[in-house]
């Protein structure tokens, strides 16, 4: 029947949109392969064992970028741990419980930029609740940053649920709780998870609010706990790039590869599970 | 409702009638579905509510397990009576009303888990734990629903690997196996093809021995090869209901004998 019906000009033109969208497929890899090849290339040649494991030296012309690895590391592992559970919660919530204004107040929230953020975590955390410039305070601004973007997320993977699955499990008489983290949960579980690092991967390379509530210009010991500063890969490359000039050029080229690095090991991981699935 | 189920028994009840829809009124937002229904359902019968497309005969069979509760403009005016009593009444808990008015979907609607798990769950809703029951519940299930001799072999492999007309069947043996007094089928065999629809037709012939019988349906031929009442309605009203061997050979009503010719439909 459909094969009768379609006439020729609609043939042609589906022809020109497929013709349209390659090109712009093409037009879209190549730019990312430009990127590819300008951000990450260049600093490969730095890397070595010194590069990763000593601290810099004679004014940033020397020694390696071991802290702000380190830094960033612990940055993101303090941001996740509070947030992906946190925003998994809130996203389970907010799709299964009429609640449209604290949904509506999410949606405004992760579209704040995130210097905003910062400034609002160095007025709270850093100053009011006197956690200085640390690891504590500049976790939590992350997390908080983070946290309407994974529930959006969430609340968009649980709204994509068929409404027939919901249906069949309250026909047999389960409760809402019952339906939600016996049926509902579990058939999107990889999903969620997937969301859930695709939006964290946000917190990696995160710079203004860092400045503000984190991180420091140069530390001479590393972090003892949670209330110490410390240095980061995106604060880092910022610092090089803005006060040291070309003599640092080669440490922020090498400090933004290993960026790139970190986010393209996040959203393999994210990718994963989603593969997992099928 | 708990309470109902202790001080009720089912082999004494007087009233044939199980279940009675009075004066019933539903609306989507601002949209009458039903108007003014009136039906009563008799215990241990197969009925069917016939009619075209958008006749309003999905929603009075999904507000009698108040499943378009969920539905967020649904509203509902009347009384849906279940052994005499309101099951709109604010003090009814609707959870347990829906284990005893189970519902088999249009879409087959197996959950991802497997075929055991999947009467499982309902049977450990209802606070079976034993392992030893579960198997005997959940065998018993699958026989009463014709699947057991299909899938003995498979009980853990996914439900979702089955055949369209298997997940049905599979739906119904997760909905009998909790044993509601009553099952409300919605259109059960328009996903299917006709090899699987006969096979569920005379499975709900069965079931009627044991269980009283709602079924929705736009098919003709399907109400008469099965049900022993027809409620036909159109645009939201009941137009005539009765025996189905007297509405369908000798309708009374105008619309039921355009419907039944096929000039509306």
């Amino acid at each position: 029947m459909t094969i009768t019906k379609t006439n020729g000009s609609k043939t042609v033109e589906n022809k020109k949109a497929r013709i349209a969208l390659k090109i712009l497929t093409y037009f879209i890899s190549i730019l990312i392969v430009f990127v590819f090849i300008l951000a990450f290339l260049p600093g490969l040649k730095y890397w070595s064992w010194e590069f990763f494991s000593s601290f810099p030296e004679d004014q940033m012309t020397g020694g390696g970028i071991f802290p702000a690895i380190l830094g960033s590391i612990l940055l993101t592992a303090v941001s996740l741990v509070i947030a992906i559970p946190l925003g998994i919660f809130l996203g389970i919530v907010l799709s299964e419980y009429n609640l449209s204004y604290i949904k509506f107040a999410v949606t405004i929230l992760s579209g704040i930029p995130s210097v905003v953020f910062g400034l609002f975590g160095l007025g709270l955390f850093c100053i009011t609740m006197n956690m200085r410039t640390s690891i504590l305070a500049g976790g939590l601004t992350l997390s908080l940053m983070v946290l309407p973007v994974i529930s959006s997320s969430v609340y968009e993977v649980m709204r994509s649920i068929p409404r027939e699955l919901r249906e069949a499990a309250y026909a047999l008489g389960a409760r809402k709780s019952e339906v939600i983290f016996d049926m509902l949960v579990p058939s999107v579980r990889n999903s969620i998870i997937t969301v859930s690092f695709v939006s964290a991967g946000r917190v990696i390379g995160e710079t203004a609010p860092l400045i503000l509530t984190a991180a420091v210009f140069y530390a001479t010991n590393l972090p003892k706990n949670l209330l110490s500063p410390v240095m980061t890969l995106p604060t880092h490359i910022y610092f090089l790039a803005a006060a040291y000039g070309t003599k640092a050029r080669w440490m922020a080229e090498g400090a933004a590869s290993v960026l790139i690095l970190f986010v393209i090991l996040v959203y393999t991981i994210a990718f994963m599970f989603r593969r997992e699935k099928k | 409702m708990i309470e109902m189920a202790d001080t009720i028994e089912r082999r004494n009840i007087k009233n044939e009638y199980i279940l009675e829809v009075r004066n019933f009124n539903a609306y989507y937002g601002e949209k009458l579905a039903v108007r003014d229904a009136n039906v009563k359902i008799e215990k241990n019968k197969i009925t069917a509510i016939m009619g075209p497309s958008g006749c309003g005969k999905s929603t009075l069979l999904r507000s009698m397990n108040r499943i378009n509760d969920l539905l967020s403009e649904f509203k509902v005016q009347g009384e849906i009576l279940f052994h005499d009593k309101n099951i709109y009444d604010p003090e009814i808990d609707v959870y347990i009303l829906r284990r005893r008015i189970g519902m088999v979907f249009q879409k087959p609607t197996p959950f991802p888990m497997s075929i055991f798990e999947n009467i499982a769950y309902g049977l450990r809703l209802i606070g079976i734990t034993d392992k030893k029951e579960l198997r005997d519940r959940v065998k018993q299930a699958l026989e009463m629903a014709a699947l057991w001799d299909e899938v003995k072999d498979d009980l853990e492999k996914s439900a979702l690997k089955l055949s369209g007309g298997q997940q049905q069947r599979l739906c119904i043996a997760r909905t009998i196996a909790i044993e509601p007094e009553v099952i409300l089928f919605d259109e059960p065999t328009s996903a299917l093809d006709p090899v699987a629809t006969q096979k569920i037709e005379s499975l709900i012939e069965d079931l009627s021995e044991k269980f009283t019988i709602v079924i929705v349906t736009h098919n003709i031929g399907q109400a008469s090869r099965i049900s022993d009442y027809t409620v036909f309605m159109y645009r939201g009203e009941i137009v005539e209901q009765g025996p189905t061997s007297k509405l369908l050979t000798n309708p009374q009503n105008e619309i039921t004998q355009q419907f039944l010719s096929g000039k509306i439909g």
